[in-house]
C-alpha cells in the first residue's frame, strides 16, 4: 500500500520497504498551455552534504549532467515518453552507493524560460513525486502537490534523506519565485 | 526523543544534577529560504496549580507576558523568522524561585498564524524544542519537530514538575490541533 504524504510529512522508506537499494523518483504534471507556448518542465537532483549544500557543481543533475560522478544517480533524460504510469520524468538513486557525506539528495522541478514565457507553477495541475521500488516496481510513498494558485517557477517537489540510519522520504512542495538560479545557488551551486 | 530522554520518560533534574538552579528551554529553527509567509515558532510555558490550571492569566508565559511568577520564569523575546544561529526563543526557569503553589510548568511550541498560513513543523527547516541544564549547558532532553511533530502545527514538549521534594521534567511530545487559543483556554487562561 503506497503511503501517500502530505506537505510537510515524512516516511521511512527503509521500513516501508527492507533491502531496499535501487529506487525511482517518478515525477509528472499536467500543464494548461499560455499563448500557446510550449511548457518544458525540467526535473533535477541536488545531492546535498551537510548544511544543505553540494560538494561541487557536479552534484548539480540535469539534463546536461545526467549521471552523478559515482554513479549513485541518474537521471533518465529531458524526455517525454509517457511510459512509466504516467512519470514525465524520473530519476534513478542506487541508495547504497550514494557516497557517505551525501545527507540529501533534493528533488526539484524548473520551468525552462519561465519568465519569458509569463508561466508558472500555477498552471500546472496534477503534480507528483513517487518514489518506487526499482527492483520491484511497487510505488513505496507518493506525494501529490495540491494546487496552490502559486507564482513559483522553480519547486522542490522532495527530498530523499539520510535519518538515524534510515532513508526517508519528505514532502516538500516549496518553490522559488525567480527560477533555477535562486535555487540552486541556495544549494551552494554556482550558477553563471 | 533523541538525547537522553524518550516520549513518556522522565529525568529527576535534582538527581541528574545536585545543586542545579536554572533550567533553559530552547527553541531553535532555521529561517525560510524559499517563496512564501515565513516561519514564526513561538515557544510558551503555562505555570499550573495542583488542579492543573494557571492561577491567573499572569501565569501564561509567552511572547507577550515575557515575565511569569515574580521573575522565576521569564520569555526571552520572540524570535518571528528565526534568524540566528543556536536557539532562537528561550525561556528561563529558576527553581527555586518558582513559587510554591506552583507544581507543573508545561512548555509547548506552536506556529503563528499556522492555518492562515498553511504551515506545518515539517515545512520548517532544522526546527527543534530543547531543555538544557542552565548551568553548563547539558541537554536532557531535544525534540526534532521537522522530523517527528511534521504534520501538526502546535505541541506539547514537555512538563517540569514537582515530584517528592524534586523538581522532574517529563518528555510529552504530543501534538494538538486548533493552536494556541484552544491549548492556553484548556489550563484556564482567559482567551
Amino acid at each position: 500500500m503506497s503511503v501517500s504524504l502530505t506537505k510537510g510529512g515524512n516516511v521511512s522508506l527503509s521500513k516501508e520497504e527492507p533491502d531496499l537499494s535501487k529506487i525511482l523518483i517518478g515525477l509528472g504534471w499536467d500543464t494548461r498551455t499560455s499563448d500557446g507556448a510550449d511548457f518544458d518542465l525540467d526535473a533535477s537532483a541536488f545531492l546535498l552534504a551537510a548544511g544543505d549544500k553540494v560538494r561541487s557543481d557536479s552534484d548539480f543533475i540535469f539534463y546536461n549532467n545526467l549521471r552523478s560522478g559515482d554513479g549513485s544517480v541518474e537521471h533518465t533524460g529531458d524526455n517525454r515518453t509517457g511510459e512509466g504510469d504516467g512519470d514525465d520524468e524520473a530519476l534513478k538513486v542506487e541508495l547504497t552507493r550514494v557516497p557517505a557525506d551525501v545527507q540529501k539528495i533534493a528533488i526539484t522541478v524548473t520551468i525552462h524560460e519561465a519568465e519569458a514565457r509569463r508561466q508558472s507553477f500555477g498552471m500546472v495541475s496534477n503534480a507528483f513525486i513517487r518514489i518506487v521500488n526499482d527492483a520491484t516496481g511497487r510505488e513505496i510513498s507518493r506525494y501529490d502537490l495540491a494546487e496552490d494558485a502559486s507564482t513559483e517557477t522553480a519547486m522542490i517537489f522532495g527530498e530523499v534523506y539520510r535519518n538515524n540510519g534510515e532513508w526517508k522520504f519528505r514532502a516538500v512542495g516549496q518553490g522559488f519565485k525567480a527560477g533555477l538560479a535562486p535555487l540552486a545557488r541556495n544549494y551552494g551551486v554556482n550558477i553563471g | 526523543m533523541a538525547v537522553s530522554l524518550s516520549k513518556g520518560g522522565n529525568v529527576s533534574l535534582s538527581k541528574e544534577a545536585p545543586g542545579l538552579k536554572v533550567v533553559r528551554v530552547g527553541l531553535g529553527w532555521d529561517t525560510r529560504v524559499t517563496d512564501g509567509s515565513g516561519f514564526d515558532l513561538d515557544a510558551s510555558v503555562f505555570l499550573l496549580n495542583e488542579g492543573g490550571k494557571v492561577r491567573s492569566d499572569a501565569d501564561f508565559v509567552f511572547y507577550n507576558n515575557k515575565n511569569g511568577a515574580d521573575g522565576s520564569v521569564v520569555h526571552q523575546g520572540d524570535n518571528q523568522t528565526g534568524e540566528g544561529s543556536g536557539d532562537d526563543e528561550v525561556v528561563v526557569v529558576t527553581l527555586d524561585q518558582v513559587p510554591a503553589e506552583i507544581q507543573k510548568l508545561s512548555f509547548a511550541v506552536t506556529i503563528h498564524e499556522a492555518d492562515a498560513r498553511k504551515q506545518n513543523f515539517g515545512m520548517v527547516s532544522n526546527a527543534y524544542i530543547r531543555v538544557v541544564n542552565g548551568d553548563g549547558g547539558t541537554e536532557i532532553a531535544r525534540y526534532d519537530l521537522s522530523e517527528d511533530a511534521s504534520t501538526e502545527t502546535a505541541m506539547i514538549f514537555g512538563d517540569l514538575y514537582r515530584n517528592n521534594g524534586e523538581w522532574k521534567f517529563k518528555a510529552i511530545g504530543q501534538g494538538f490541533a486548533g493552536g494556541l487559543g484552544p491549548l492556553a483556554q484548556s489550563f484556564g487562561v482567559n482567551v
